[in-house]
């Protein structure tokens, strides 16, 4: 256990920090709206010690009542379009809306238009697009910093929300 | 009763039909299974004209057989009692396309999400008896599914699993295009079974085609299956960690994993090695500067997991929360069709990589622990046994450069043929029916839609709050389940 830590700790010492961590925080809850699983992957690679998305302040939260960004993967098939509108509806305002990964953003689908939804941007207002397919980790993290100072959809600097 | 009509036999992955009427689909299916031919998978497929056929996958390790019919009044007699892996494969085909299975009762809808509750869940009644609803969005990050616990406080009695909220129609949509295009929908399945299904995909195509890969083509391949497997299994022993909340394991593996999808994008560009196989030939090249980096590499992540897997070993209350917990017997994997280092895990010696002829396995022999005993220690175990086996695998293979490889003639052309991979997660099957040079039809039944259902049988009489570790386990995609 204590080799392990400290192997842990070795690891976070040699991976460069983010050189600006200005303050502000945001909640981010994640719904997989029909992806492959590879934009998911990438996104917890985000927290892994090489990225570490949590010391930016961006935090996975387990609820979208409790999160300030809603950041959503994948096609969206006909059957996730209904949970993913509850979700949003759950979040308290200000909120903001991610798509990540090129299935969100509508690029390039494949699948029988009958099991499709329509692109994200038809059923959600997006503020914030992660192209990649998958994104890396690394683009995750940039994008989803660079959100902290950005003002959202409503007009508030979500920087500020928290 | 069965008329074989074409056995073509000695091309690895043609299939022989068996053709009969809908009279005589069960006994076929039960003829083929008391042959000792292995169950791989059961759908159906709109016909332009007439009826929905059937179509049912029996393979031996050298031959591949398709059972099919005309399910002319949309009805068929069941197999799942004899072959109960059938039980999904049977439930789909009912709900995509009508086909009624008499004796399969109740035949609960599987991906009819507008079916009323009590049509789909198995009725628990008793004292204290409850359901507990789960998903489809998860807490985490998770891929969307939906559970419904039956429980008595905190013990499980029964699970219904409900998937498929991430159907995207990737089969429907592949059908009719070229056979170089539908490859595109087989990787898009899922990231992280990408390669697997792509090297299936495309050995049935070679199939179909009457192509077998060359040496360096089969070498490619297999450099990326256990590329795959190497960073799926990292992946996995994290995620075991965090069912039991053991941060220190979860980060230390998560850290390994990052090392093995970097090497992936220095070796084909892309992290899930996305677009590295084609029907045909290869996508890959490594000079041998590039092969001793990867060998290199490979063996620093070795020596790094050795040391984390030694100290995961002493840490006890993490061993203790593993020990005894939903253990899978023998009998119950095999009657259930289970698949990958899941079965392994229970002591079934099954993995394809033995009986691959289209890749490089040479001198492969399947790795069983001797303490199998089927619990959630055994499978992770199972998977640190197993990324050895791969790591050494792929130092092996990596002593030579890579070179572009291709196909040569081997046989003459079939309409249908089967592509059959081992997966991280078990073996996959993709079954393709070709028009010409277009998809007349693409089945895919990966590891994952295998032992969904031994998963849902794994959990009975466990505790709710173990089935984020027992899920873990499994580890099994959504993705290529919904397809
Ligand atoms: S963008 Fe790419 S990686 Fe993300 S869900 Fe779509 S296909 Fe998968």
């Amino acid at each position: 256990m204590f080799v392990l830590l400290n192997h842990l700790q070795r690891l976070r010492r040699d991976t460069p920090r983010a050189p600006d961590r200005r303050r502000g925080s945001l909640a981010v809850r994640h719904v997989d709206a029909g992806s492959c699983n590879g934009c998911e992957h990438e996104l917890t690679a985000a927290t892994n010690p090489f990225y570490d998305l949590q010391q930016y302040g961006l935090n996975i939260v387990a609820s979208p009542r409790h999160a300030d960004v809603l950041l959503i993967t994948g096609a969206i098939t006909t059957r996730m379009a209904g949970p993913l509108r509850t979700a949003y509806e759950s979040m308290p305002e200000p909120r903001l809306v991610a798509a990540l990964g090129d299935c969100a953003l509508g690029c390039n689908l494949l699948g029988d238009q009958a099991e499709l939804a329509g692109p994200l941007e038809t059923i959600l207002p997006v503020d914030l697009r992660i192209p990649g397919c998958p994104p890396t980790p690394k683009a995750i993290a940039e994008a989803l910093t660079a959100a902290l100072h950005r003002p959202s959809s409503s007009g508030h600097s979500s920087g500020l929300i928290r | 009763m069965s008329t074989p009509h074409s056995a073509s036999g000695h091309m690895p992955g043609a299939a022989e039909i068996t053709a009969v009427p809908a009279g005589a689909w069960r006994q076929a299916c039960l003829d083929a299974n008391a042959r000792g031919e292995r169950f791989g998978g059961l759908f159906a497929r709109r016909s332009a004209s007439g009826p929905a056929q059937l179509r049912a996958v029996f393979s031996t390790p050298g031959s591949e057989r398709l059972i099919t019919c005309d399910a002319t009044e949309r009805t068929v007699e069941t197999i799942v009692d004899t072959i109960p892996a059938a039980g999904w494969d049977e439930r789909e085909a009912h709900d995509l396309h009508g086909i009624n299975f008499t004796g399969h009762e109740p035949l609960r809808p599987l991906l009819d999400h507008h079916a009323p509750l009590a049509a789909w869940t198995v009725p628990t009644v008793g004292d204290d008896v409850h359901q507990v609803a789960v998903g489809p969005i998860h807490a985490g990050v998770i891929e969307s599914g939906h559970f419904r616990f039956h429980v008595v406080g905190e013990l499980i009695l029964h699970l219904d699993v409900r998937l498929f909220y991430k159907r995207r129609g990737l089969e429907t949509a592949a059908t009719g295009r070229s056979l170089g295009e539908g490859i595109a929908y087989a990787q898009r399945a899922c990231a992280a079974c990408a390669v697997t299904n792509t090297v299936a995909y495309a050995q049935a195509c070679e199939a179909a085609l009457g192509l077998e890969p060359d040496d360096h083509l089969r070498r490619a391949r297999t450099v990326l299956l256990e590329l795959e497997r190497v960073y799926n299994h990292l992946n996995d022993i994290s995620a075991i960690c965090a069912g039991v909340g053991f941060a220190a394991g979860v980060m230390a593996y998560a850290a390994l994993k990052e090392r093995a999808q970097r090497l992936n994008e220095r070796l084909a560009w892309h992290r899930f090695l996305f677009d590295t196989v084609a029907v045909g030939r290869s996508a890959i090249s490594l000079d041998s500067r590039e092969a001793a980096d990867a060998r290199r590499e490979l063996a620093a992540i070795r020596r790094e997991h050795e040391a984390v897997w030694r100290q995961l070993g002493f840490v006890t209350s993490l061993q203790q929360r593993l020990e005894g917990v939903a253990a899978l017997s023998a009998a119950d994997a095999e009657r259930f069709g289970a698949v990958g280092p899941a079965a392994r895990a229970s002591g079934l010696p099954h993995d394809h990589r033995l009986h691959s002829p289209r890749l490089h396995y040479g001198g492969f022999t399947a790795a069983v622990s001797d303490v199998a005993s089927g619990d959630v220690a055994a499978r992770t175990n199972q998977r640190a046994l197993e990324l050895r086996q791969s790591l050494e695998l792929l130092d092996e293979l990596l002593t030579r450069p890579l070179e572009h490889g291709t196909v040569r003639r081997r046989g003459g052309e079939t309409r249908t043929a089967v592509g059959r991979v081992e997966s991280p997660r078990g073996v996959t099957v993709c079954v393709i029916e070709r028009e010409g040079d277009r998809l007349g039809a693409l089945h895919l039944r990966t590891g994952s839609y295998a032992n969904w259902p031994v998963l849902a049988h794994t959990v009975v009489g466990e505790l709710m709050p173990d089935f984020p570790l027992i899920n873990k386990s499994f580890e099994l995609c959504y993705a290529c389940t919904d397809r």
